[in-house]
């Protein structure tokens, strides 16, 4: 009956319990990574336009950009450019943006910009294309030729699969006069495609080509053609030069069709240049930066669901309860003595936007001549309010001061104080002094001295990554927290200070 | 470590009270949080404490707005000597104590002057919330002044001392005696340096006594021996303490009084989170004596009985009495 009653220890192991199911729910049968090691490939992929514009004309840029229906899903698409109106229009399974302005003058750069990575999960969409189509218009030595072609594939191929392979080979096999007529001396990747698709087209295979990136870091390119068809159950992919069939893992289909990538009106010397480089990004961030694309439903409703920015917050927010642990066990277990129950936390919060040894630094500063203004107002004998109005003011000024101070001296630390620190401040100062009035200068010295030692570990608690990323995915520790606070208020033993407070009872 | 817990292990064996103890056990379980302002409140302890008979220094007024400032003048009319105080004000501040009249003007007990606009200037204040500590709008109480039995002379530097008394349910457990020092300022607060001094429950005889969490048996600025000191009319006070039970229904308190030449003890105000001190004072654990009282209390509860005030002291002084003669 004394210590835990049985509706607490009921409730303590309920909460314990349901914490560590679900955590232990998440990790194991979700599978969600423990630390934030666990990382994916993001790759960011920069297109530079450039181009001269022709005075008095207006301006109309037209590029194809990824359609982003593939294995890869954007997370970041931009386009950068001044003065210029954007917009992007879907055809034919392409994406185009449009950049137009009623005048421009001189050079033109225009960006576009995408970051995309792996699809993170999800099922891939089912493909479908054509698998017929009509004859091209061929006639005279052409169409002799190209039959004459046609007849050994027939004979060489089995399926539609074999059909293309062998066409190609042909196409690239060099001194076939056949070829070489339809070629008409032109050998470069476009024209072998044009003629394949010729080639393919009498047969009524259909073929389309299509340009990819290759995600490779750092390197100049342009985009590389490849072709396709469509089996009537998957995309075939082949290269038009080796006939090399199946798309590497690291090719990203930009657009399709034979279209040029660039069409500009009112402007000349239109140039592409693609830089491609990657980064590393935690597995779960990933997922649910992806999570409007994808189906990470695991993620749907934790706190990866949130917007980027209201995560950000949540972060910090998420680990409140552990500095505020931190503070229940220096007071309670501990008997330290603080300002308050929660003016440690709200310090140990300041410090993360000052950092901690300039913090603990700008704070004893500031409360020290907060306390010494504080001390000639009340003499004034002010109210309250008024009271706690000047020495915000006060504080203001002097955080001011000391910025443009350190400003002027190049550190550039005195910026770092934020807006939320002041009041904090200001309370603390206001706190301070009462206490001091109260309970003497030596009690108010150690309570404060107290406060900083509790911010200070809360701080650096609460600051610790590792942490701060297993509360925020898994946030069910925190009813685990919540047990154990409730099993500490009913802690009944002494505090560790009382240990020596009470140690005149134990001389005889 | 090991030290620590061995020193743990003596505590306990010593029933001494800590904190969190206090707080779990006492505090949170007898102190009902509706009744906090009755003790918060010197005005309504002190009504509270006329309705129920017992003693308290007599209230001479009260001015609870700017317009009754004007009541002034009446409310001290006959009255050479009286206190001003802010009735939720916090370690004695706002207190003025007027010690005599000089032609129209009054006189502190250090014999400053003060004139009729410098009094209406700190009831504005006190009204004002200058004293009360969330600023909350105030009361000012005006009362008989205490005058310290002659008694204390000896074993006092300046200031009024005080007898705690800790009551649980209506029986105390364990008093003390507070004497201002030179370093309290003549307060009477055991933190702001005051001495407390054990006092056995039977008798009223001074025990040892405690200073700064220390172990003491003179006082350091008198240099005169604190113990063996007879209080006089110990029963009054326990009686009044045991009182405090009815009068405010807190179950755990201190009860602070003062023992005024005429009038006898008084009680000045109620505290419901009492100091641990206490023990060093009486070298003696709270736990072990609390614990006694609950046992006696649940045989009390099976029985279907209740005790009067002057059992419980008559129960208290049986089994606490004499801690120290061995």
């Amino acid at each position: 009956m004394r210590a835990l009653s049985l509706h607490l220890k009921v409730l303590i192991t309920l909460l314990v319990t349901l914490g560590v199911a679900i955590t232990a729910y998440q990790i194991f049968v979700l599978g969600i990574p423990v630390t934030e090691d666990e990382t994916d490939d993001l790759w960011n992929i920069d297109a530079r336009i450039e181009f001269q514009a022709s005075p008095r004309e207006p301006v109309k840029l037209q590029m194809y950009v990824p359609p982003l229906n593939q294995d890869y899903v954007s997370l970041n698409e931009s386009f950068i450019s001044n003065n210029y109106g954007v917009s992007i229009n879907r055809a034919n399974g392409n994406r185009k943006v449009t950049w137009s302005a009623r005048r421009a003058n001189g050079k033109q750069t225009l960006y576009y910009r995408l970051v995309l990575t792996k699809r993170y999960s999800g099922e891939r969409p089912i493909e479908k294309g054509p698998i017929f189509r009509d004859s091209l218009p061929v006639a005279g030595a052409e169409k002799i030729a190209a039959e004459a072609l046609l007849a050994p594939i027939r004979q060489h191929s089995a399926d539609v699969e074999t059909f293309i392979s062998e066409t190609i080979k042909r196409v690239n096999a060099k001194g076939d006069d056949n070829v070489k007529l339809l070629l008409g001396g032109d050998n470069s990747t476009a024209n072998k495609a044009r003629v394949i698709e010729l080639l393919l087209s009498i047969a009524h295979v259909p073929l389309e080509r299509l340009h990819t990136i290759r995600l490779v870091a750092n390197q100049q390119q342009s985009p590389e053609l490849w072709v396709r068809s469509f089996n009537g159950e998957k995309w075939l992919y082949f290269n038009p030069d080796t006939g090399e069939q199946g798309l590497p893992a690291d090719r990203l289909v930009w657009w399709t069709g034979a279209d040029e990538l660039l069409t500009l009106d009112g402007g000349k010397k239109a140039e592409v240049s693609f830089t491609l480089n990657n980064s590393e990004m935690n597995a779960i961030r990933l997922a649910k930066l992806t999570d409007e694309n994808t189906d990470a439903a695991f993620l749907e409703y934790s706190l990866y669901g949130l917007p980027l920015q209201t995560q950000q917050t949540y972060q910090i927010m998420i680990m409140i309860p552990i500095g505020v642990l931190v503070i229940l066990i220096l007071r309670n277990l501990g008997g330290l003595q603080t300002l308050g129950t929660f003016t440690p936390v709200l310090i140990a919060l300041a410090f993360r936007e000052t950092q901690l040894g300039f913090g603990i630094l700008l704070f004893t500063l500031i409360t020290a001549l907060g306390l010494s203004l504080r001390s000639y107002l009340e003499h004034l004998k002010l109210q309250m309010l008024p009271r706690l109005s000047i020495v915000l003011t006060f504080v203001v000024v002097l955080i001011a001061i000391i910025s443009l101070l350190s400003h002027k001296l190049g550190l550039e630390r005195g910026l770092s104080v934020a807006l939320f620190p002041m009041v904090i401040l200001t309370m603390t100062i206001e706190r301070l002094s009462i206490t001091w009035e109260e309970r003497g200068a030596s009690h108010a010295f150690k309570v404060a001295v107290g406060t900083l030692i509790a911010a200070t570990l809360a701080h650096l608690l609460m600051s610790i990554d590792e942490l701060t990323y297993f509360i925020f995915t898994f946030p069910a520790v925190l009813l685990i927290l919540v047990g154990f606070m409730l099993a500490m208020g009913r802690y009944r033993g002494y505090r560790l200070t009382e240990l020596f407070r009470f140690k005149a009872f134990l001389k005889d | 470590m090991f030290g620590l817990i061995k020193r743990w292990k003596a505590l306990e064996a010593k029933g001494i009270m800590g904190i969190n103890r206090r707080n779990a056990d006492y505090v949170l379980k007898y102190n009902k949080r509706h009744l906090y302002p009755i003790v918060d409140d010197k005005i309504l302890t002190k009504e509270r404490a006329i309705a129920a008979g017992i003693h308290v220094p007599k209230l001479y007024g009260i001015i609870s707005t700017e317009k009754e400032i004007d009541n002034f003048e009446r409310i001290v009319e006959g009255h050479n000597d009286f206190v001003i105080k802010p009735a939720q004000g916090a370690g004695g501040d706002g207190i003025i104590v007027i010690a005599d009249r000089f032609e129209d003007r009054f006189k502190s007990v250090s014999g400053k002057i003060i004139s009729r606009e410098e009094i209406d200037q700190q009831l504005s204040s006190i009204l004002s919330g200058l004293y009360s500590l969330g600023g909350h709008r105030d009361r000012v109480l005006i009362e008989y002044r205490v005058t310290p039995d002659p008694i204390f002379k000896s074993i006092s530097y300046e200031g009024v001392p005080d007898i705690r008394i800790i009551v649980l349910m209506g029986y105390p457990v364990m008093a003390m005696l507070r004497l201002p020092t030179r370093q309290s300022n003549g307060k009477a607060n055991l933190h702001q340096g005051a001495i407390g001094v054990g006092v056995d429950l039977a008798t009223g005889i001074t025990l040892k006594g405690t200073w700064l969490n220390n172990k003491i048996s003179k006082h350091p600025d008198t240099g005169n021996a604190v113990d063996g000191v007879q209080l006089p009319n110990w029963d009054g006070f326990m009686k009044l303490a045991a009182g405090c039970y009815e009068l405010c229904g807190l179950g755990y308190i201190g009860v602070d009084m003062v023992l005024d030449e005429e009038k006898g003890p008084l009680i000045l105000e109620l505290n419901a989170r009492p100091g641990l001190n206490i023990q060093i004072a009486n070298d003696c654990g709270l736990a072990k004596r609390t614990l006694a009282i609950e046992a006696h209390l649940e045989t009390l509860k099976k029985q279907g009985v209740s005790e009067t005030p002057e059992e419980r002291v008559r129960f208290s002084q049986s089994l606490f009495g004499h801690v120290n003669e061995a």
